[in-house]
């Protein structure tokens, strides 16, 4: 998820030195902008690994939890990846597994493990903006939406964030109107995101809470997704995340969903 | 008496005073009325405290259940149905439309629009191909092809949580459920939704319904046609005592009483901070005819005295010497007869009661000290000739016909007193046929007239799908004591299972057990405890016992979620019979419950296999069965059905009726089911829901009825006791109300009128407007007895001016609430037939029984006078 995305500012610092920052940035265009938030929210690394905990608050403030790894492996940098979503609680839901193989030119791959029912199954992938097992996250969410479906638009450049508007492309394909991202200058991390439904009235709303340095890489550590209407939001914080570990691709296999990868494991 | 002729001297000497406070008390009082607060919820007959109530709003909020308008569309004519571009164009347009749909006034009172189930709103199951399955939105934009058109049919209706309830088995019908905020809402919201409709061209036709919708647009229409129908009664009164009294100056005193009589009592309701509910609303139509029939007889003796008299001083003593006695225990009576509703549980029935009580109180008050003040201030000259028509050319016809008809009567009572004593018996013994025949029952939508697009709206849906009146059965675990060593023992054999008591760290495991056990305070704590201890084991243990430890953290976490009850197969097998036992016994047209969800998606899983639409053997292919389920676009509708925490479930259960007894059925269904098939765990069921709600404030409301009711009837018993100064005179004033009781029940029942909230109101009425005639026609009897000897003489003379005065009243009465049979509005038509039948009849029975009764007892009756 997002934390397992902002290292790209990382490596870019790490290339391009403190003293050139500056200037780039100083002529970055709005493509660029686009590009370096996409990198840094999702392609942290060559790969990585982290321990979610996931906490559904309903509008009532009834609570559920989730708990699982996500293990994650780019093909290329702002291109194809593969996750691999491993379930460990609630217990009755253990090593139930989601995996994904997502590309930008096609409709992604998915599949469903479901141990009790020794049935893999693949969900089809033409609409993304499902909820991501009950959360208020979406699908789209976790494992990120292609900059090429919207059309964007710089509103505002304050000291620290970039304002990007982006307008659907296909408006049919989704439930929002638009969406505005707030994105950290230095890290180009968004660190708010606004969606406006079709009446353009703000309807939901995700959020960075916490952003910590992992291996040189900016990380969101706590993120949060709102449903302003029903005031049901879902809170994930990310611990043990490693970046780099050398996961095979053989793990983001349909081999590995009966039989999960030590990888999963501290 | 004494103090009834200071008050009369003092009010025909002081007409001038009498009248300025009146006028201004009633101004003081009207300006009371412009703070007038409606409400026309139904669910208010019910305290607000009323456990059953509390429940319902539990409901709601644990399943975020909100009230329901249904908008159905039918297509008889194309051969897809409904299912044809055009049709769910609009049905996509109207939609969007209902979504966005708030009150001017309050945008709080809305649509919850994430909650509407419409086409475009719900989410498909479906298969994509083998191995696949995807959640994709039913319709996400209106088809542009007849195939189209039909796959959205054929995905729906393979959706049995769909299937019956947003679309119709034929295809001919699809319903929008369109949830709100607050139930009145409704009627604005019908509104709204009419006028988009009324562009859409096309053979579709468009119902709305739904409980919420009958309740808010009754409460809108009881009010304007509370200012139809009154008005509408008081214009015919005053036409009927036009052709009686000739006088419009005399006439229209007793209008001016009914009218001040309901400022006042209106303005002193709403002044005291109440509600102008269903039950007040009608509180007018009550007043009026009571209000009216003692100036009646003032008016009718007046009229046939004047002429002789010539004094409107001297006729008034007289006339106010006859009545006052009568009339203050007729007042009293019929008060009593109100003030009983006081007994009632139900709190606007009690307003209702207390406001009539005081009213009719106000009216006699109104009657003695205004009726000859008024008359005084009419000039002597202008009342030359009132009551001459007795004698006149135009009147004779008239005077003569009634004066006929009676004296005939009169003579009847005397010659024939056996034949009416038998006609009587006869008459109580079908009586008591049609009253054990009695079905209580209430529907509000019942409420509207059969043509009404309400009710015709409610026919039609019902028809096509498998109920829009809601119920909810809640079901959650009764709680059973788990304490430490449950818990030890629990997690013991369940590790033996889990690991095995073969396995390497089953020994260390089961060392755990016992250290942990000894230490903790409670069931919790140890289990808790117990978990900390295995996953540092779990974390340290090498790759061959990671599982093992991981295994027993499962163990503790299913103790820990003993609870969720129904992810358990067996609990969810047992919803899907009794669900399937509510179909077969006809009582529920449907019912939604999260073992369909389960089945669904289960079968989704397995390639849409038929065989596979059951629910998974073990909680873990449950609960990956639901799972699955939350990746679609809206998996909080599965909260609907069962609480996060899966220890409630909510049946939703579709009647196709909202009757009361319909509900009644479904609940002994429901009832006799668990008696007979005791569930896996021991559940508690109970329910909820705007149609069970109907249900407990009816039985309330009877049963609080028939207590009223008949502790009423001892006090009017006493009180003629009291009033006639012997109980045999008591007990003979209480005959033509019980004969009229009898008789009117009986007819409800022979009918089959179903016995509801306006019929059980009217039992009050009844026993209040009956008793009026006995008391009348009793007191005069007494006296003309006295003053003349003999009852055979006596009879001859009653059956002239009281007799006169009785028959004017039923005539004034029930001719003048006629137009109440014009309302649109059941429950004033009830109110209109209610009240010309009790005139009539207890008019007559007063006339035709009491003079035999006499006769019979005429020597025990008089034998000291």
């Amino acid at each position: 998820m997002k934390k397992t995305a902002i290292w790209i500012i990382g490596l870019l610092v790490a290339f391009l030195g403190v003293f050139t920052v500056s200037a780039e940035e100083a002529t970055l265009t709005l493509d660029d902008i686009v590009q370096k938030t996409n990198l840094a929210a999702y392609y942290g690394g060559e790969d990585g690994r982290s321990e979610v905990n996931m906490t559904i608050t309903d509008g009532q403030g009834r609570t559920r939890t989730r708990e699982f790894v996500i293990l994650r492996k780019d093909v290329e940098d702002g291109g194809r990846q593969k996750f691999y979503v491993y379930f460990k609680k609630p217990s009755d839901v253990r090593k139930m597994v989601f995996m994904v193989h997502k590309y930008i030119e096609k409709d992604d791959d998915r599949w469903l493990y479901l141990p009790a029912l020794d049935l893999v199954k693949r969900i089809a992938g033409s609409d993304k903006r499902t909820s991501f097992v009950g959360s208020h996250f979406l699908y789209e969410d976790v494992s990120g939406r292609s900059p090429t479906e919207d059309e964007h638009e710089l509103v505002e450049t304050t000291d620290t964030m970039y304002v990007m508007k982006n307008t659907p492309k296909d408006p049919d394909s989704v439930e929002f109107s638009s969406f505005t991202m707030w994105i950290d200058k230095k890290t180009f991390i968004p660190v708010k995101i606004e969606y406006l439904d079709k009446r353009g009235k703000k309807y939901r709303l995700v959020e960075a809470l916490k952003t910590e340095m992992v291996q040189g890489i900016p990380t969101v550590t706590q993120s949060r997704a709102q449903d302003l209407l029903s005031g049901g939001k879902t809170v994930s914080e990310f611990s043990n995340v490693k970046y780099d570990i050398g996961l095979k691709d053989s793990i983001f296999t349909e081999r590995y969903l009966r039989k999960a990868p030590k990888a999963v494991r501290n | 008496m004494k103090m009834g002729n200071r008050l009369i001297q003092f009010s025909t000497e002081w007409p001038k005073l009498i009248t300025g406070v009146m006028v201004i008390v009633t101004l003081i009082l009207a300006t009371m009325m412009v703070r007038v607060q409606v409400d026309t919820d139904p669910e208010n007959m019910l305290a607000e405290s009323e456990a059953v109530r509390v429940f319902h709003n539990q409901t709601k909020r644990m399943f975020t259940l909100h009230d329901v308008v249904v908008v159905g569309i039918v297509n008889e004519t194309h051969p897809d149905g409904v299912f044809n571009p055009t049709t769910l164009g609009y049905v996509h347009e109207l939609t969007q439309f209902a979504m966005n749909l708030a009150d001017d006034k309050n945008p709080e009172k809305r649509v919850v629009a994430r909650d509407v189930i419409a086409p475009g709103t719900v989410d498909a199951i479906e298969q994509a191909g083998p191995g696949q399955v995807r959640f994709e939105w039913l319709m996400r934009k209106p088809p542009e092809t007849r195939a189209e058109a039909l796959k959205v049919r054929d995905r729906a209706i393979a959706n049995p949580l769909l299937k019956g309830t947003m679309v119709s088995e034929n295809g001919k019908a699809l319903a929008i459920y369109l949830p709100i905020t607050a139930k009145d809402f409704a009627y604005s919201l019908r509104r709204q939704l009419l006028k988009k409709i009324a562009g859409f061209t096309g053979d579709d036709r468009f119902y709305i319904t739904g409980l919420p919708v009958a309740e808010d647009t009754f409460g809108v229409e009881m009010l304007t046609q509370m200012a139809i129908s009154a008005p509408l009664a008081m214009m015919a009164i005053f036409l009927l005592m036009l052709f009686f009294f000739k006088k419009v100056k005399m006439i229209i005193s007793p209008l001016i009483i009914a009218m001040v009589t309901v400022i006042w009592t209106m303005g002193l309701l709403i002044g005291f901070g109440n509600t102008l509910h269903i039950m007040s609303s009608m509180i007018p139509i009550f007043l009026m005819p009571i209000a009216v029939v003692d100036s009646v007889h003032i008016l009718s003796e007046f009229f046939d005295n004047y002429q002789k008299i010539r004094s409107r001083r001297k006729t008034l003593k007289k006339v106010m010497g006859h009545l006052f006695v009568p009339m203050l225990y007729t007042s009293l009576t019929s008060s009593a007869g109100f003030a009983s509703l006081a007994l009632t549980p139900i709190p606007p029935v009690r307003t209702f009661g207390i406001f009539v009580a005081i009213g009719i109180m106000l009216a006699w008050l109104l009657t003695i000290v205004f009726i000859p003040a008024y008359i005084m201030l009419l000039k002597e000259e202008s009342l030359a000739t009132f009551g001459v028509i007795k004698s006149g050319n135009d009147g004779s016809k008239n005077k003569t016909l009634l004066s006929r008809i009676l004296g005939w009567l009169g003579r009847i009572t005397y010659t024939q007193s056996k034949l009416i004593v038998l006609f009587t018996i006869l008459m109580i013994g079908i009586s008591a046929l049609g009253i054990s025949k009695i079905e209580i029952n209430d529907n509000p939508v019942k409420w509207f007239k059969k043509n009404h697009a309400i009710r015709v709206a409610d026919r039609v849906l019902n028809e096509h799908f498998s109920g829009t009146y809601e119920a909810y059965l809640v079901l959650e675990a009764e709680t059973v004591a788990f304490e430490l060593p449950d818990a030890v023992n629990a997690v013991k054999e369940a590790l033996a299972q889990a690991i095995g008591n073969e396995a390497p760290v089953y020994n260390e495991a089961i060392g755990l057990v016992k250290s942990v056990s000894s230490t903790s305070g409670s069931a919790e704590d140890f289990i808790n405890l117990l978990s900390d201890e295995f996953e540092l084991k779990m974390d340290a243990a090498p790759d061959e016992e990671y599982d093992m430890w991981a295994d027993g953290l499962d163990v503790m976490d299913s103790i820990r979620n003993r609870g969720q009850i129904f992810k358990r197969p067996d609990l969810l097998r047992y919803i899907a019979s009794l669900q399937e036992h509510l179909v077969q016994t006809g009582t529920a047209g449907k019912s939604n419950s999260v073992a369909d969800v389960v089945k669904k998606i289960y079968q989704e899983l397995f390639e849409a296999n038929p065989e596979y639409f059951r629910i998974p053997d073990t909680v873990n292919g449950v609960a990956q069965s639901l799972m699955a389920y939350q990746n679609s676009h809206k998996p909080d509708d599965l909260w609907h059905l069962v609480t996060p925490d899966y220890a409630k479930a909510n049946l939703w259960v579709q009647l196709k009726s909202g009757d009361n007894k319909d509900m009644e059925a479904t609940i002994s269904v429901v009832d006799a089911f668990i008696k007979e098939n005791p569930p896996p765990v021991p559940l508690i069921h109970r329910w909820a829901g705007l149609t069970y709600i109907n249900v407990v404030w009816q039985n309330k409301m009877v049963m609080g009825m028939l207590k009223s009711f008949l502790s009423s009837f001892v006090v009017v018993f006493v009180l003629m006791v009291i009033l006639f100064r012997s109980p045999l005179w008591g007990l003979l004033a209480m005959v033509p109300l019980s004969v009229t009781v009898a008789f009117i029940y009986g007819i409800i029942g022979i009918i089959g009128k179903d016995y509801d909230m306006p019929v059980a109101i009217l039992s009050s009425l009844t026993l209040g407007l009956s008793i009026d005639f006995a008391i009348h026609f009793l007191e005069r009897s007494r006296q003309e007895h006295t003053r003349i000897g003999s009852w055979r003489e006596a009879a001859k003379e009653m059956f002239e001016e009281p007799a006169r005065a009785i028959s004017r009243n039923v005539v004034i009465i029930a001719v003048g609430f006629t137009p109440l049979l014009l309302a649109p509005l059941v429950p004033y038509q009830t109110v209109g037939i209610f009240l010309a039948s009790i005139m009539v009849v207890s008019g007559i029975g007063t006339m035709i029984i009491l003079p035999v009764l006499i006769k019979g007892a005429e020597r025990v009756l008089f034998q000291n006078k």
